[in-house]
């Protein structure tokens, strides 16, 4: 009899989940850089959706879920919006997902509301995107949440004066701002702020004035990749290291990808970041697993995967709560306030902001066991909202 | 293109305007028949393709050596833009303020190319783009530097047609406005002072003897050639209603250039066949296959290059003169 009730039971189970499956196949729109030379970063939204449906499956509460990858290799406002519209309009996605600059994540905004589709921005760190449409959501960072607990964090390291330098370019800016808000508030002094122009090669006169300054550290941003691999060479040649000048940046710096190319150079900065590819925890070691086979080669793997992990993650509770339906409105409610343990630890979507909360790491670069070059967490500042939408 | 046609122009050309007009209009037609859900695609390349046609006005017509096209374009999108966050919400007149920014512009850059000949002015011009786009990216305030400029919310096209998602009124407001610029344009290149840049072109030596002057007839065709890339410029922003550092790059530049080649310098219609062809190949061929678009495309480019050296207009004359039994 109990057998027959369960059968019952399960066979209405599986009706139900084939009605719902039969209903909707949702479709989600992933723009970003996946060809040119940011096409890393791209990979890497790739490799953290592929683990996300890897270790999740492809389907949430019976509805089937479909990916459709679009290129857009760099900052390209007009381009975002034509490639967002035919999402929308021609491939009827229910949400867009991705986005790797901030002009682009602006020329998406717009049209949200209309196309009744949320955003959920898997990268794009300028504080402001998130006023301009109530449809978007963020799973990564923004500059003045990771630069934020480097203030206090230097302080407790016995830096009193500190110089920036930074690239003369929104990010940079952010950064420089950041700090110099959040240091002298925890009791230091920012002596002199630098910005240097983007296509600066030749970094050691800026690093001479850094010397001259007479600061204990040098707080520092520029782009990833061939900038940041000349500016630490630079800080290393120039002698700083061995003066004893302490170099603090923003994870950005120190990404996992370019470490073996910074080499035994890098060794010793200290950066402040959410998520290092080496974080001790049992869900992260299941999402390097997986990332690392989706991504094919492992020490390609670097922060946008897990802003693309998350933000699956996010999207698969929107489409739960609407069953498949399209109602922007609804999935956005669904998961304000929502927290889970992500593989870079404990986060939530914040209600106000839609921003994510989560722990900053103070890490440094060091080697591992088996002689990789790894960010190694030394303390955590958990609860980080995003201090650049607090007005 | 001047080798295979006769300077002067031969007979009323009117029907034939009126019938390029036509083909260009039903062009257009067909793609909001055949794409309708690719408006904002459609869109970006009328404005891309006003960016071409002044490209040629200088490469083809006056055969100025460029690669900073899109500092002119920049300036009418930011213009447009600038103008749009501070209140003015007309679209006609966005446009106007483009075309003001970018004939001033034009002007400017004018005035500074128009030192030097071939190489040096080639570099000159790079640096003049280089320059407007730090110039962009500083002004932050202004500009919204490398976050782009956002913010901006036109009204609805002479007060009726409101721009929306699906971005018919952003199409059509294109569409017009890239007929009215072209057939002012190709009254413009026959008229006496188009022939007069053309024979610039040829042998600016000559010209001077005949007691015309080479550089204000030339300054005049940057300023026309700003003004058509400055509308270029504001179209894009009032229709994505961002603009960002992208519009007054060197990559813009460069791959203006790409599609004048691609379809054929010195004719208005290669300009608009090559921006067509190039930007569809690479929506489509990207759309298709987003990680690995790029070589297919430069296969294609190389191929054009060697095959069709006078690009694909150019190849499209020379087959409607074979057929028609002339060589």
């Amino acid at each position: 009899m109990i057998s027959r009730r369960v059968l019952c039971a399960a066979f209405g189970l599986a009706m139900l989940g084939a009605g719902a499956a039969a209903a909707e196949t949702v479709r989600v729109g992933i723009i970003g850089p996946f060809s040119g030379p940011f096409a890393l970063q791209g990979k890497n939204f790739q490799a953290g959706i592929e683990a996300y449906r890897a270790l999740n499956g492809k389907s949430v509460g019976g509805n089937e879920v479909e990916i459709i990858y679009r290129d857009l290799p760099t900052a390209n406002p007009q381009q975002a919006r034509a490639i967002a519209q035919e999402l929308v309009v021609k491939d009827k996605v229910q949400y867009l997902g991705g986005v790797y600059f901030t002009p682009d994540a602006l020329a998406i905004t717009p049209i949200l509301t209309q196309a009744n589709v949320p955003l959920v921005i898997f990268n794009a760190a300028t504080s402001a995107i998130m006023e301009q449409s109530p449809l978007v959501v963020r799973t990564s960072f923004t500059l003045w949440q990771t630069v934020t607990p480097l203030g206090k964090a230097a302080i407790e390291r016995g830096i009193r004066k500190v110089i920036t330098v930074v690239s003369d370019y929104g990010p940079g800016v952010d950064a420089e701002n950041a700090f110099k808000k959040a240091f002298p508030a925890a009791g230091g002094t920012v002596v002199e702020s630098i910005r240097m122009p983007m296509q600066t090669n030749d970094f050691s006169p800026i690093l001479q004035r850094v010397k001259d300054s007479g600061a204990d550290a040098v707080f520092a941003f520029l782009p990833s990749g061939p900038p940041t691999l000349g500016f630490v060479k630079a800080y290393n040649d120039n002698g700083l290291k061995a003066a004893g000048i302490k170099f603090l940046a923003s994870g950005d710096l120190t990404q996992e990808s370019d470490l073996p190319a910074l080499g035994d150079g890098a060794l010793g900065l200290v950066t402040s970041y959410h998520y290092a590819v080496s974080h001790d925890s049992p869900e992260n070691k299941i999402f390097v697993e997986a990332a690392r086979k989706a991504i094919g080669n492992p020490a390609e793997l670097s922060f946008p995967a897990i802003g693309a992990y998350d933000g699956m993650f996010v999207i698969s509770k929107m489409i739960e709560a609407t069953g498949g339906k399209q109602d922007a409105a609804k999935a956005v409610e669904a998961v304000k306030g929502l927290a889970w343990i992500s593989p870079r630890g404990p986060v939530s979507i914040d209600p106000k902001t839609r921003h994510v909360t989560q722990t900053i790491y103070l890490r440094e670069v060091a080697k591992d066991a088996s002689g990789q070059y790894i960010n190694k967490e030394i303390e955590s500042f958990p609860g980080q909202t995003d201090p650049g939408l607090v007005k | 293109m001047s080798e295979t046609r006769p300077l002067a122009a031969s007979g009323r050309r009117w029907p034939r305007d009126v019938i390029g007009l036509a083909a260009i209009a039903l062009a257009g037609g067909a793609g909001y028949v055949l794409f309708p859900d690719s408006l904002a695609f459609l869109t970006r390349i009328i404005s891309i393709a006003l960016l071409v046609l002044s490209l040629d006005l200088l490469i083809g017509y006056c055969g100025i050596a460029t690669l900073g096209q899109s500092a002119l374009y920049g300036a009418g999108a930011y213009a447009a833009g600038i103008a749009a966050v501070n209140g003015l919400t007309d679209p006609v007149a966005l446009i106007a303020v483009g075309a003001l920014a970018g004939g001033v512009a034009g002007l400017l850059m004018g005035a500074v190319l128009l030192r030097a000949h071939g190489l040096p002015q080639l570099v000159l011009s790079i640096a003049f783009v280089q320059l407007f786009h730090e110039m962009a990216n500083k002004a932050a305030s202004i500009t919204g530097g490398s976050d782009g400029l956002y913010g901006i919310a036109p009204g609805p096209l002479f007060g009726l047609f409101a721009f929306d998602l699906y971005g018919k009124t952003a199409f059509f407001a294109g569409l017009g406005l890239l007929l009215l610029v072209f057939a002012a344009l190709s009254f413009v290149v026959r008229s006496p002072f188009g022939m007069t840049c053309r024979g610039i072109k040829e042998d600016p030596l000559r010209i001077r003897a005949m007691g015309i002057g080479v550089r204000p007839t030339l300054i005049k065709m940057f300023a026309l050639s700003g003004a058509v890339a400055g509308m270029g410029g504001a179209l894009g922003a009032i229709a994505t209603q961002v603009v960002g550092l992208d519009s007054v790059s060197f990559e813009l530049s460069a791959n203006a250039l790409v599609m004048l080649v691609l379809g054929g310098f010195g004719s208005l219609y290669g300009a608009l066949i090559g921006t067509v062809i190039f930007l569809g190949v690479e929506h489509e061929v990207s759309a298709i296959n987003p990680f690995h678009w790029m070589t297919l495309v430069g296969v294609m480019l190389i191929a054009v290059v060697l095959f069709a050296p006078r690009g694909l207009y150019g190849v499209m004359t020379d087959a409607v003169a074979r057929w028609r039994g002339r060589p």
